[in-house]
């Protein structure tokens, strides 16, 4: 039997949700809008999902469109999203255990790079979550709309940084 | 660091998500889609309302130097209103062109920029509002007319008429210096950013910073 559309985009979502997990907790650093920005995003998603054009692949325009999102609701420009109308306080995610971010903070390193990530502006931010998700660089350039030889230069600087900040860690942690 | 430990704490990372992280099939279900979708955007229709506004205000003061054509006084200053009407209508249409391309699935430094330049509109107005100094009185003399029907000009002391007019010229050459001043290129210097802060607020200076940031990024 054909799925009708709406299954169709939730087979879509759930096959991407680490796309939308990783970038609700990278720009949003309240916990409690969290759940506003991730809603905002499927809003968003939806609204485009009759137009997604078949010459991208769908976590380029997944990412596309979360990343603007996410940028906008971080900088407090809820006008450019859909108002939300729907749920109010649920999570579209579900946690097996009690509480995965307190899971991924007991794993130093892990925290230490989602620390890292925070700290980075936002389009530095969106750099490093796709360099992170294993993007090749010209998928990054398509989605970012820079140069790949700009992406190769910024994603080396960056990790210079991640690389200095481990390091200033750890020598912090041997004293 | 090396890319081998990095890749070790993603892998890390990717193999908790994966082993903790469901998708709530059930909330998604409920999700009321259809009903976003009607939404349009509020700021798309105050733009297209102070649109609509700038071509009526065109219309009226086209109409206005017509009909005053044999008064010279009051068809130039009628003319000079005109001016800046058309260049706020220019600016006006402008956003709407921006805003119907504004796409969220397009690239991100694309639609970030497009998003900021609507965000610091406000700033043509106060740089329309510096920018026709030297010629206030044009206003003055266009909506007395216009509204109470009383013609200020015949009232005024032509002495004073010239020396007013003799400063507003002297007046044009700084304020046109001051109008390209006021950019988001020209943020770092601490007067225009401090300037524009106080005529325009903070969310337009920081869209201004913003758009440094972007083409910073794009270098």
């Amino acid at each position: 039997m054909e799925l009708s559309k709406k299954d169709r985009f939730i087979q879509l979502i759930d096959e991407h949700k680490k796309i939308i997990y990783k970038i609700v907790n990278s720009y949003c650093p309240n916990r409690v809008d969290r759940k506003d920005l991730e809603q905002e995003i499927i809003i968003q998603l939806w609204s485009a999902f009759d137009a997604y054009n078949t010459d991208y692949k769908y976590s380029t325009w997944m990412y596309r469109i979360a990343l603007n999102v996410a940028i906008s609701f971080y900088r407090k420009e809820r006008k450019w999203a859909l108002k939300r109308d729907f749920i109010d306080e649920v999570s579209i995610f579900n946690m097996e255990t009690n509480n995965l971010e307190q899971e991924l903070e007991r794993d130093h390193d892990i925290k230490l790079l989602q620390q890292f990530i925070n700290n980075l502006n936002e389009l530095d931010k969106a750099l490093i979550l796709l360099y992170l998700d294993n993007k090749k660089h010209n998928e990054m350039s398509e989605i970012l709309g820079i140069s790949k030889t700009n992406v190769a230069t910024k994603i080396a600087r960056i990790k210079i940084k991640l690389k200095k900040e481990f390091e200033k860690n750890r020598d912090n942690g041997n004293k | 660091m090396e890319t081998s430990e990095l890749n070790r704490i993603l892998e890390t990372y990717n193999t908790k998500l994966d082993q903790n992280l469901s998708l709530n099939k059930a909330v998604l279900k409920n999700i009321q889609l259809e009903k976003s979708r009607k939404k349009t955007r509020t700021i798309l229709v105050y733009r297209t309302i102070e649109l609509l506004f700038f071509v009526f205000l065109a219309l009226f003061l086209g109409n206005y130097v017509a009909t005053h054509w044999s008064q010279t006084h009051l068809a130039i200053s009628g003319s000079i209103v005109g001016v800046f009407v058309l260049i706020a209508l220019s600016g006006s249409i402008g956003q709407v062109a921006l805003l119907q391309q504004i796409d969220f699935s397009k690239p991100l430094v694309d639609i970030r920029k497009k998003i900021e330049l609507v965000n610091v509109h406000e700033l043509l107005f106060v740089k329309l509002v510096f920018l026709s100094a030297p010629v206030w009185w044009s206003y003055s003399l266009v909506a007395l007319d216009a509204f109470l029907g009383f013609d200020l000009y015949p009232h005024l002391d032509p002495a004073f008429v010239q020396r007013y007019l003799v400063l507003n010229a002297v007046l044009v050459f700084p304020i046109i210096w001051l109008f390209n001043k006021l950019t988001y290129k020209n943020l770092h210097i601490q007067w225009v950013g401090k300037t524009i802060r106080f005529i325009s607020g903070t969310k337009t200076i920081k869209a201004l910073e913003f758009l440094n940031e972007i083409e910073e990024f794009e270098r």
